[in-house]
């Protein structure tokens, strides 16, 4: 059964990489089952860690009867698949917004910019050596730069253009290194397939 | 007019470069990444201090720690995601401390059982005692909030259907206060939800094991000192491999990724040169 599981793998796997060559047919049924089964899995995953411990269980096991206002928000929201009663789920719709932006504003708000802030703020206070000193200076010409370049008020040029020019270079320099990070992942998932099909299908790689 | 085509006598060595066929490049790189793999060769691996403090930190803590997996990845991601798993739980059991396992992605869940189950019996560990697994919840925001006032609230039964009030190991676990970190094995910017909620607002600890892809999206966050470490990609699995000693997946694939990076590198360069040298050619400055 092992042996049977190997050989639909590495016939799948060939199958999605024919694609390098050009498009096919089993590529295309490769694809569909994948989508398929991705498709099927996540509602059978859905039903049973969701649908069961957060409905079936406190509404029919628990007799937690407060349990159906969240299910009757949910509910609503598939008004929103009929056009007449689309307004039926505007509460829940409501709600669900008003809890997310509630969460993650004042969070986003302490990660993303407050600690940035004094983590910038606080470079220079904790140098104790000279690469330390020069990340440093590379982060704070890095964050003012890039700053600049971000600020459309006034017209990039002159000095201001030039340092908005810096700021340019710093960002292709992100770039660059995502690009190299995502070629790095993108690589790492080619090393993946073939070790499976080296090693578990042809048996030529211990 | 007719697009100019590899074999045309009056080509340049710059105009055949320009136009070479990506199925050759294809070639190249799978023939870089295979041999490397047969022959089993392997070229050396610094550890960077995001790695090596991540290993530290989970080094130091107190014996009887308790710490959170969670898997918030699909399957796609499997040949980087699975060795530094394997490498984190290695490690984990090895000092005999208590793992919980989650997910807030629906394949992860899955993926997590089974590294668990596997790492669990490889390990001779009891499921309930030394280590649970309780699944897939969807919204992650509402997740990873509600496990800093109660997990058994987000979770009322584990995977295998036991509500925990049932399991031993949840009886002293309630929430973040009761973790000693909490591990995202992601392959998307999940880890930012654990910073967001579970270090800012519950200063619980947070490493992010991560994509390759991902790593740059976290590197802020590791200069300010919001999560402790990050594994990311192969490489940071293979460094790891390196540190517990336990030589794995992620170590045999990094000569092929190195050889694979030298070919990719060698076109680009080349590429380059042939677009300037065309340039010249045609007389554009």
């Amino acid at each position: 059964m092992e042996m049977l599981g190997i050989w639909i793998a590495a016939f799948l796997t060939l199958a999605i990489y024919s694609f390098l060559y050009k498009d096919n047919p089993f590529y295309k049924f490769a694809e569909h089952l994948l989508v398929g089964l991705s498709v099927g899995f996540l509602i059978v995953i859905a039903y049973m860690d969701t649908v069961v411990p957060k409905v079936i269980d406190p509404l029919f096991v628990r007799m937690k009867l407060l349990a159906i206002i969240p299910v009757a928000l949910g509910l609503l929201m598939f008004a929103r698949f009929s056009k007449k009663h689309a307004w039926l789920s505007r509460p829940a719709l409501a709600l669900y917004i008003g809890f997310g932006a509630g969460a993650s504003i004042p969070a986003n708000m302490q990660s993303y910019i407050l600690a940035q802030i004094k983590a910038t703020a606080s470079l220079f206070a904790q140098i104790t050596s000279f690469g330390m000193a020069l990340d440093a200076v590379i982060i704070l010409l890095g964050l003012i730069t890039v700053l600049i370049y971000f600020y459309f008020s006034k017209k990039h040029e002159g000095i201001f253009g030039g340092i908005a020019k810096v700021g340019i270079y710093f960002l292709m320099i992100f770039f660059g290194a995502t690009f190299g990070f995502t070629v790095m992942a993108r690589v790492s998932l080619l090393i993946g397939r073939t070790a499976f099909l080296l090693r578990d299908w042809l048996h030529i790689m211990n | 007019m007719n697009e100019p085509t590899w074999g045309e006598a009056d080509m340049s060595i710059w105009e055949k470069i320009s136009i070479v066929d990506r199925r050759i490049i294809f070639v190249l790189i799978f023939l870089g990444v295979a041999l490397p793999l047969i022959f089993n060769f392997t070229l050396p691996n610094a550890i960077t201090d995001e790695v090596r403090n991540t290993y530290d930190y989970i080094n130091n803590l107190s014996e009887g720690s308790v710490l959170l997996f969670s898997f918030d990845h699909d399957a796609a991601t499997l040949p980087e995601m699975e060795p530094m798993t394997k490498a984190l739980l290695h490690h984990a059991f090895t000092k005999h401390f208590k793992v919980i396992g989650m997910a807030l992605r629906a394949e992860g869940a899955t993926i997590g059982n089974k590294a668990f189950q596997t790492m669990g019996a490889k390990f001779g560990l009891i499921e309930g005692e030394d280590y649970v697994f309780l699944g897939y919840r969807p919204e992650v925001t509402s997740a990873v909030l509600g496990i800093g006032e109660n997990i058994a609230r987000v979770y009322p039964k584990d995977f295998r259907g036991i509500p925990l009030e049932q399991i031993p190991l949840m009886q002293k676990v309630k929430n973040y206060r009761d973790i000693g970190l909490v591990l995202s094995v992601s392959d998307d910017d999940t880890p930012v939800y654990w910073i967001n909620y579970a270090n800012a607002r519950y200063q619980a600890a947070v490493v992010p094991a991560i994509t390759a892809v991902m790593a740059t999206t976290f590197y802020p966050f590791l200069q300010e000192k919001q999560i402790i470490g990050m594994v990311p990609g192969l490489k940071g699995a293979a460094e790891y491999e390196q540190l517990i000693e336990k030589p794995g997946d992620a170590s045999t694939g990094m000569s092929a990724q190195s050889i694979a990076h030298l070919i990719i590198v060698l076109f680009v360069i080349l590429g380059n040169i042939g677009y300037f040298m065309l340039r010249r050619q045609k007389g554009i400055s």
